[in-house]
């Protein structure tokens, strides 16, 4: 029989996958997906318990969860889309400007790999010059 | 099953530390990404964990069906979970993202929680990737210059951190349900609570089946009483006799009723004390008086009124009403339907308790109003706030 | 608004008003005109001050009249309630009239002499608040709201006097001013609670704690001793204010504020509050003898020695600001002898020399800014002499006030300072204690007489007679004041050469008359131990006499020595004496010993300490600073690192939890 605290296991590794991802990952979408992936995990230990307990509290309360995560979801992006606008860069380390005096910037220097050549959209080989229309052909409506 | 050498705190670290690397292995970054590296170290990490757990709580004997299905499903959330994490396009992220919800929303499926397994698709599949993958578009998701897709904030540090972490919490669970075990191994006579078990619905399919069968009862009489002819006294006497005797019979299975808690709140002592032919002492009503119980027993405990009172009043409808009045059959089709209606919807408590999206939302309306409308209210300020924020003009741009 | 009590309050509205008004006068387009709010207000305030003057007088006729304003509740804290509450009786509507006149005049002339400075709005603003405050402290009734006022004057005159603040000098001597006025300020405030006491905690007003404090020392004769140490405390305050020894080295310095104001100063509004609280508490002076005594002799001590400083000064405020010293120290004496003689008598005449002294102090001042002006702002009498063709109405009127100040026969200071001497003749015919001191304190008025007939002229020798010489300041264009300067002067003249003849002798003594139906003075007159018969003022023409050749011979020396005008040649027997006086004794150096330089000392000592705690607090504070070198770091503003420091501190402390908890 599958029980509590299988559900609870699973939650607590999900959660703790969506941690690193938050912690590892500079893009700041993949990490607010991460922030949600910990929030998933969370959903999972109340709905579990809800069931354990018996009662509906714990589904209301995922409700309320899932509410908020929306709510931030919604201010997030927003936030990410001014973010774009100002550095063209979705990039978390390129906001660091809030560090203390005289601290300095951190700075990659491990160089990227070069990218891999992007291959050249098929393209259509130029058609010829346009038939003329015969006189024959009766012309369609 | 196969089973380690290794005690379950080392079985933890082990499966904490081979997740680490294989995050490690796997998490983009200029040097050192080994993709069929992770894919082992993850693979047997997974494995590792699943020992544990089965070790750990309890091997799944049967309900195979279950078993399987939330095997699938919590694999299917950390795998895809972990290509999230790995993947360096952040639109692929986004759509193992969606793969992570909806195999959550299956383990919500089976945590008896369909409504929210709708609302979680809903919202996270249908809402938020979709405007995550709109951003994504927007922003030209290339890749910035600092190539911030191909490279991540201390890979060993935050893997190692976040793994050690679920592991405490893993060794945690693993020593908070020890004693329960323990208990449980002591008194075989205990209530499952221990062995965390989850519990059986609040009506049995024993009796569920009864309320079925009654209600199909009640349903033939509505349709017969419809059909009968108002004028042909006779044969409306013989349907309203037929009535009566229906309700002779047994209409609520008595085990429903005995387990009703006093009006109080509190568990009434009887309740525990129900003769122990029934399927009720082990039941989890007996013991319980949470919202759902209580709702089952107080629906239980009224339509056995109501179909008192409904059978005294037919009774003397019969009896004082002197022969030659036509009697009134639509009155008699109403009454019944309605009583089938009653008991159908008792017996629909028997499915499982979240199925039941009426009781959530008696809940979230009854007891929990005010948070409901907190949060619709941040709701409202988050999407003026969103508004706001997206809508000024970036001084720089 | 006709009952005296709202006149009065009609007179401290208008100068309030003005103060207000001109203080939003200060912008570009507004400054030019910024003099009128106050001259029209002292001007209307003069007016109804002497229509209050007028209509108290009938109101007297002879019996005793005092109207005092409704109290009204100003604060309250346990058992001390203070109420706001005026005053009017002769001698307050006596002062209130003399003070806006004399305002009136001085702003009229400030009008003129302060044209084009740059505070010309603050300038009349804070003298706006200065007259104001004076008039408050005179028809005050309550020793708080006295006081409220008389800080008032401290201030503005700390203002006025540090008019030009961006001079050091200047800031210097309005520092000076206001820290040696404190001195006797905390007397003042002490011996307010010690009368507060004396009342029995009953009241802080002036006329009910008067009769209370009476009472009380006429059923418990013992406590004459309190009551002397409250008296005087309240002397400190007035010592302080009017620059009486040893407090008197503010006022010389006094003079770094713009002339006009040392006029204000010296006539109207700051040195006659001390006299007029002396005169005020008479009720209570009366009846302690041994603090009469202390008042007459520092009056005494005053007098002599400021006269003797103003011998040699050079510069011609300064002469003009010991003279002031001096006589005040007159008044004093005359306050002095209060008890051995009439209270009614010896405040009439401290209060006569008080009224006279304004009008001819002013016009001197003012006379000595008229040339200040022309000279281009120099004041040293031995860098100009000559001037009475350059300025002949300024040198007329100067004459004028010159011949009153030194109390040339049948002139305003004639009369006044003759009835002092009466005073002190009469206290040293009275049997008493301190027959013996006020014979002395007569010959030292008789010998002041002496100098400051000669110093003033002295002075006025030097400025308007002899050899023209015009310092090159005043450039070529040395020249007679405009008339808004020189009408206030020849106003000021008649009242110096006339006001005193006006009120007393050809008046039948109408001052003194008018004065003594003052409701306090009658009690002081019925305190115990007083010698309260009323003398008949029998002009006495033997002091009369000797008094007048002895101004006349002052005068005629100072003729005989300076009549060609300067450089002035001093003989070589008399060189110390003219050393001692120019460098006036070197009281200015024994203070600077005895009190500054320690005081220095301690307070290099106190710096020096200050810093060593300082270097002690900031060794202990570079710690958290060098802590927070060491943990700068990490705060490197990536957000990620900040939530792995999070995760990784959570990771730590559950597994601290964790291991403790399932041991």
């Amino acid at each position: 029989m599958i029980g509590l605290w299988h559900y609870l296991a699973v939650a607590a590794a999900l959660f703790g996958i969506g941690l690193v991802g938050f912690l590892t990952r500079r893009n700041l979408i993949t990490m607010f997906l991460c922030a949600e992936m910990m929030l998933q995990g969370v959903a999972i230990n109340l709905v579990a318990f809800s069931r354990y307990h018996g009662n509906l509290h714990g589904q209301v309360f995922t409700l309320f969860v899932v509410a908020v995560a929306a709510c931030e979801a919604g201010l997030a992006l927003a936030l990410f889309l001014m973010l774009y606008r100002r550095g063209k860069s979705l990039d978390a380390s390129d906001w660091q400007g809030l560090r203390e005096v005289g601290v300095s910037q951190t700075l990659d220097t491990e160089p990227l790999a070069p990218a891999p050549a992007e291959e050249a959209l098929p393209t259509l080989t130029p058609a010829g010059a346009r038939p003329a229309r015969t006189e024959e052909e009766p012309a369609r409506v | 099953m196969p089973t380690l050498p290794l005690s379950a705190a080392g079985q933890i670290a082990l499966a904490a530390g081979l997740a680490a690397a294989a995050v490690y292995l796997l998490l983009p970054k200029p040097r050192m990404r080994s993709v069929a590296g992770g894919i082992a170290a993850a693979v047997a990490a997974l494995a590792v964990f699943s020992l544990w757990l089965v070790q750990a709580f309890g091997r799944p004997s049967h309900d195979a069906v279950g078993t399987a299905l939330f095997a699938l499903f919590s694999t299917g959330a950390l795998g895809f979970g972990t290509v999230l994490v790995a993947q360096r396009n952040p639109a692929r992220g986004a759509i193992a993202f969606s793969f992570v919800i909806l195999s959550t929303c299956g383990l919500f499926l089976l945590l008896a929680a369909p409504f929210l397994m709708a609302a979680t698709v809903i919202i996270y599949a249908g809402a938020i990737i979709v405007t995550f993958l709109f951003v994504l578009m927007l922003s030209h998701a290339g890749g910035g210059p600092s190539g911030e897709n191909d490279r991540t904030r201390e890979p060993l540090l935050g893997s190692l951190a976040g793994f050690a972490f679920v592991g405490l919490v893993l060794f945690t669970l693993y020593h908070a349900a020890a004693p329960a075990a323990a208990a449980d191994a002591d008194d075989p006579s205990a209530p499952v609570v221990g062995k965390a078990a989850l519990p059986a619905p609040v009506v049995t399919p024993d009796e569920r089946a009864k309320l079925l069968e009654a209600a199909g009862r009640f349903e033939a009489l509505a349709e017969r009483a419809k059909a009968l002819d108002p004028a042909d006294n006779q044969a409306a006497r013989e349907a309203a006799r037929a009535w009566l005797t229906d309700y002779e019979r047994e209409v609520i299975p008595p085990s429903l009723l005995s387990s009703v808690t006093e009006p109080g709140g509190t568990p009434s002592p009887k309740a525990a004390s129900v003769p122990p032919g029934g399927s009720l002492p082990r039941r989890m009503t007996a013991y319980r008086h949470d919202g759902q119980a209580d709702a089952a027993k107080a629906r239980a405990s009224e339509l056995y009124r109501d179909a008192k009172k409904r059978f005294n009043a037919a009774e003397d409808a019969i009896g004082l009403r002197p022969p030659g009045t036509p009697l009134d059959t639509a009155l008699f089709a109403r009454e019944a339907h309605d009583t089938r209606g009653d008991i159908r919807l008792l017996a629909g408590m028997a499915d499982l308790p979240a199925r039941n999206v009426g009781n959530l939302g008696l809940l979230l309306y009854a007891d929990h109003l005010l948070a409901v409308e907190l949060a619709g209210t941040l709701l409202l300020v988050a999407t003026i706030g969103a508004v706001a924020i997206a809508g000024k003009k970036g001084a720089h741009s | 608004m006709s009952d005296p009590v709202g006149l009065a309050l009609t007179v401290l509205a208008l100068l309030l008003a003005a103060t207000v008004v001109t203080a939003c006068f200060n912008t570009s387009l507004l400054r030019k005109i910024a003099h009128w709010p106050l001259i029209v207000a002292c001007g209307s305030a003069a007016v109804v001050a002497l229509v209050l003057l007028l209509k108290v007088h009938d109101a007297a006729g002879d019996a005793a009249v005092r109207f005092v304003s409704e109290p009204v509740t100003w604060f309250q804290a346990g058992k001390l309630a203070v109420n706001f509450t005026l005053t009017v009786d002769p001698l307050s509507c006596v002062m209130l009239a003399m003070i806006t006149f004399v305002a009136t005049w001085i702003a009229i002339f400030s009008g003129s002499y302060m044209h084009g400075d740059r505070g010309f709005a603050r300038y009349f603003a804070v003298m706006g608040l200065f007259v104001f405050s004076m008039c408050g402290l005179v028809l005050a009734n309550n020793f708080f709201l006295l006081i409220a006022f008389w800080e008032g004057v401290g201030v503005c005159s700390y203002l006025l006097v540090g008019f030009y603040y961006d001079k050091p000098s200047a800031a210097a001597a309005a520092r000076k001013a206001f820290l040696v006025t404190r001195l006797g300020d905390t007397g003042l405030i002490l011996g307010l609670f010690f009368l507060w006491r004396l009342t029995g905690y009953a009241t802080t007003d002036l006329t009910t704690s008067f009769d209370l404090i009476a009472r009380a020392v006429r059923d418990n004769p013992a406590k004459v001793e309190e009551l002397t140490a409250a008296c005087l405390l309240l002397f400190c305050g007035a010592v302080g204010k009017s620059a009486q020894f040893p407090l008197y080295v503010w006022l010389p310095d006094a003079m770094e504020g713009p002339t006009p104001v040392s006029a204000l100063i010296h006539a109207a509004t700051m040195v006659t509050a001390g006299v007029y609280l002396v005169a005020r508490c008479a009720p209570l002076y009366a009846m302690a003898p041994e603090a009469q005594a202390v008042v007459a002799w520092a009056g005494g001590i005053t007098a002599i020695l400021a006269a003797f400083f103003a011998l040699a000064q050079n510069d011609l405020k300064r002469v003009l600001a010991y003279s002031t010293v001096s006589q005040l120290g007159y008044m004093f004496m005359a306050l002095g002898t209060m008890g051995s003689v009439s209270p009614t008598f010896a405040v009439t005449a401290a209060m006569f020399h008080l009224f006279t002294h304004a009008f001819f102090k002013a016009l001197l001042f003012l006379a000595a800014g008229s040339v200040m002006h022309a000279m281009g702002g120099v004041i040293d009498m031995r860098r100009f002499g000559g001037l009475r063709h350059v300025m002949p109405r300024t040198h007329l009127t100067f004459l004028c006030g010159a011949a009153a100040l030194a109390g040339l026969p049948l002139l305003s200071g004639f009369w006044s300072k003759d009835m002092i001497l009466e005073a002190l003749t009469e206290a040293s015919e009275h049997p008493g204690p301190h027959s013996g001191t006020f014979y002395t304190l007569l010959l030292v008025g008789l010998a002041t007489a002496a100098m400051t007939a000669f110093y003033t002229f002295r002075a006025y020798f030097l400025t308007f007679w002899g050899a023209r010489r015009i310092p090159e300041e005043a450039g070529h264009h040395a020249h007679e004041s405009p008339a808004a300067m020189t009408v206030p002067l020849v106003v000021l003249a008649f009242g110096a050469l006339f006001i005193g003849a006006a009120v007393e002798p050809l008046s039948g003594h109408a001052l003194s008359h008018f004065l003594g139906r003052t409701p306090s003075l009658e009690l002081a007159s019925a305190a115990p131990g007083v010698h309260a018969a009323e003398a008949a003022h029998g002009f006495d023409w033997a002091l009369a006499g000797i008094s007048s050749a002895l101004a006349i011979g002052g005068v005629l020396l100072a003729w005989w020595l300076y009549g060609g005008g300067g450089p002035e040649a001093v003989p070589d027997a008399l060189a110390p004496v003219w050393v001692a006086s120019r460098n006036k004794l070197y009281v200015d150096e024994i203070y600077h010993g005895a009190f500054v330089k320690p005081a220095e000392t301690l307070a290099f000592i106190s710096r020096q300490f200050d810093g060593f705690l300082d270097a002690l607090a900031r060794l202990i504070s570079y710690v958290p600073r060098a802590v927070g070198l060491g943990l700068r770091p990490i705060q490197n503003g990536l957000v990620q690192f900040y939530a792995l420091s999070m995760a990784l501190g959570l990771a730590v402390l559950l597994s601290f939890v964790v291991f403790r908890i399932s041991r």
